[in-house]
């Protein structure tokens, strides 16, 4: 190693010639579409996770939740070795020395605490979003407010950087990899691979990230996903989110007590688990899909919601309050939208597979709808209540 | 182009506007602080130690290599090191629970070691192809310097 007194480096210390806005700009533009397809599937799932839906979520089609939040997390995921590589093509750009004077001073300062935002914000978002699919929180924050919020942030700072970029980079992709007009004038040393070898290695991570990961959700995968947060075992083949042990229901769901309550208005019926099975039974296949990623698919078996709410004579298109034996948590209880109340997939399980439903899976009866986030299709159900 | 640059940077501006003042609006004070130490200790870990770590790998491993496996090595660092980088929540178990063995539910450790020794595997096959094969193809490093991959 020459010695020299520890200082930071300066940007033309770096020479590698892999580092071009030839490189960064084929990298962004693939980065740019994992996370517009990753922001949009987000905002899919918020909404659908939002009690008030000026305009009602779709029922259809049942595995549409499935889809975006099993492609959210796989773009996430496909995101951090394009994340990862673009940086270290622009890491040089961090040690430029500030212009001196006024206005130039004040754009290269707009321009980097843009960036500063982008990468703080971009690294956030993979960093929080993979440790949340493994249900990993070491943090304080609300995941679902933060993760939303710094969405926007992020995807704001990325429309910035287009504007502030565009010249270099429609310039750069109208180009050819190996044009150099674009490079610093230091950067012509070649490195151990060629740009296109670069390039090619960084699609190449980014296939074998999805792949070793996407088994949570693509059943196909799940012998080469090696990180994989679930295999998709689980009783009757379905994985669960929550246990009756974690929910502290074992007690009141398996006691003889347990009464399933259809109330709108004063109007009350109360049914206990035989009376549920000695009404018509439905079966549908439809998928649990978590927004964590994971989703599974499975034939369930119960009474349609619509039926028990007929019972009661709530009105079509009532909102329905789902109320679970669970004493405490968010998801206690759910509002379940009108016109999912009046689809007729949308069931009150009472058996998975065949068997009779599981203790973990919601033990005596849970709701099972299409098209919906997994936190919302509430276990251990307790009672069904429509506003008079 | 100009007016299309200020357009694109003003919605852009406009969104991020929308998504601070969500992030403020929302919680309270040490969620906020919480949120800010995150944001920021990411920045510092790519830019001061991931970012410097693989500076100082290309700059010390590389050049110990020979000259057919460099560009093999660089391949399987970059699949393996994002890879491993990416699997570091289901690595450690943090999100594990007693009470679900549906959740976190293979041995994420032999898996790693897999995917390592195929990755090893194919780095070392590659590099003796591309020596029989008369050495490195595509661009050399220059002979005038000492290889130098800052």
């Amino acid at each position: 190693m020459r010695a020299r007194p520890v200082t930071l480096p300066a940007e033309t210390d770096f020479r590698s010639r892999l580092r071009s806005a030839a490189v960064t700009a084929r990298v962004g533009t693939w980065l740019a579409i994992c996370f517009t397809v990753c922001f949009a599937t987000g905002l899919i799932s918020h909404y659908a996770q939002n009690v008030s839906q000026p305009i009602p979520f779709p029922t259809n089609p049942s595995w549409g939740y499935r889809v975006t939040q099993g492609l959210h997390v796989i773009t996430g995921t496909a995101a951090v070795p394009l994340l990862l590589v673009k940086l270290w093509t622009v890491y040089p750009r961090l040690f430029i020395r500030p212009p001196k004077g006024g206005r130039k001073l004040l754009l290269e300062v707009l321009e980097r605490g843009s960036i500063a935002v982008l990468v703080a914000g971009a690294i956030f978002q993979l960093a929080s979003g993979l440790a949340n699919s493994a249900q990993w929180y070491p943090w304080s924050f609300s995941f679902r407010a933060t993760h939303y919020a710094i969405a926007w942030i992020t995807i704001g700072a990325l429309v910035v950087h287009i504007a502030v970029k565009l010249p270099t980079i429609r310039g750069a992709l109208t180009s050819d990899v190996e044009d150099t007009t674009y490079d610093r004038p230091t950067a012509t040393e070649p490195g151990p691979i060629s740009r296109r070898g670069l390039l090619r290695t960084t699609w190449l991570a980014a296939g074998v990230a999805v792949l070793v990961t996407a088994g949570s959700t693509v059943p196909l995968l799940r012998k080469v996903s090696v990180f994989g947060v679930r295999s998709g075992d689980g009783p009757a083949g379905i994985p669960i989110n929550k246990s009756a042990a974690a929910a502290k229901v074992a007690p009141a769901a398996t006691s003889s007590s347990y009464r399933l309550t259809v109330a709108y208005g004063d109007q009350e019926v109360s049914m206990t688990r035989g009376e549920l099975l000695s009404m018509d039974q439905t079966s549908e296949a439809l998928p649990i899909a978590c927004v964590e990623g994971w989703s599974a698919s499975g034939t369930w078996t119960g009474v349609r919601v619509r039926a028990l709410l007929d019972l009661v004579d709530a009105p079509p298109g009532s909102e329905v309050r789902v109320v679970s034996l669970q004493e405490s948590g968010p998801y206690r209880q759910t509002v379940l939208q009108g016109n999912f109340a009046d689809d007729d997939r949308t069931l009150l399980a009472l058996a998975l597979d065949g068997e009779p439903l599981a203790l973990d899976h919601g033990y005596p009866a849970r709701l099972i709808a299409p098209n919906r986030p997994g936190v919302l299709q509430t276990k251990w159900v307790s009672r069904l209540e429509v506003a008079a | 182009m100009r007016t299309t640059r200020i357009v694109i940077g003003t919605i852009g501006v406009v969104v991020g506007a929308f998504g601070a003042w969500l992030l403020l609006s929302r919680q309270d004070l040490d969620q906020l602080v919480d949120t800010a130490v995150w944001l920021g200790v990411g920045v510092i870990l790519h830019d001061g130690v991931l970012a410097v770590a693989t500076l100082l790998i290309g700059a010390l491993v590389l050049p110990l290599l020979p000259r057919a496996a460099r560009g093999p090595a660089v391949v399987g660092f970059v699949v393996l090191g994002s890879v491993t980088l990416l699997a570091v929540p289901v690595l450690g178990r943090f999100g594990a629970r007693p009470d679900n063995a549906t959740l976190l539910d293979r041995d994420y450790v032999v898996g790693w070691m897999v995917l390592a020794a195929v990755v090893l595997v194919t780095v070392v096959v590659a590099s003796v192809l591309r020596s029989r094969s008369g050495g490195a193809r595509g661009p050399r490093p220059g002979g005038r310097r000492r290889p130098h991959r800052a």
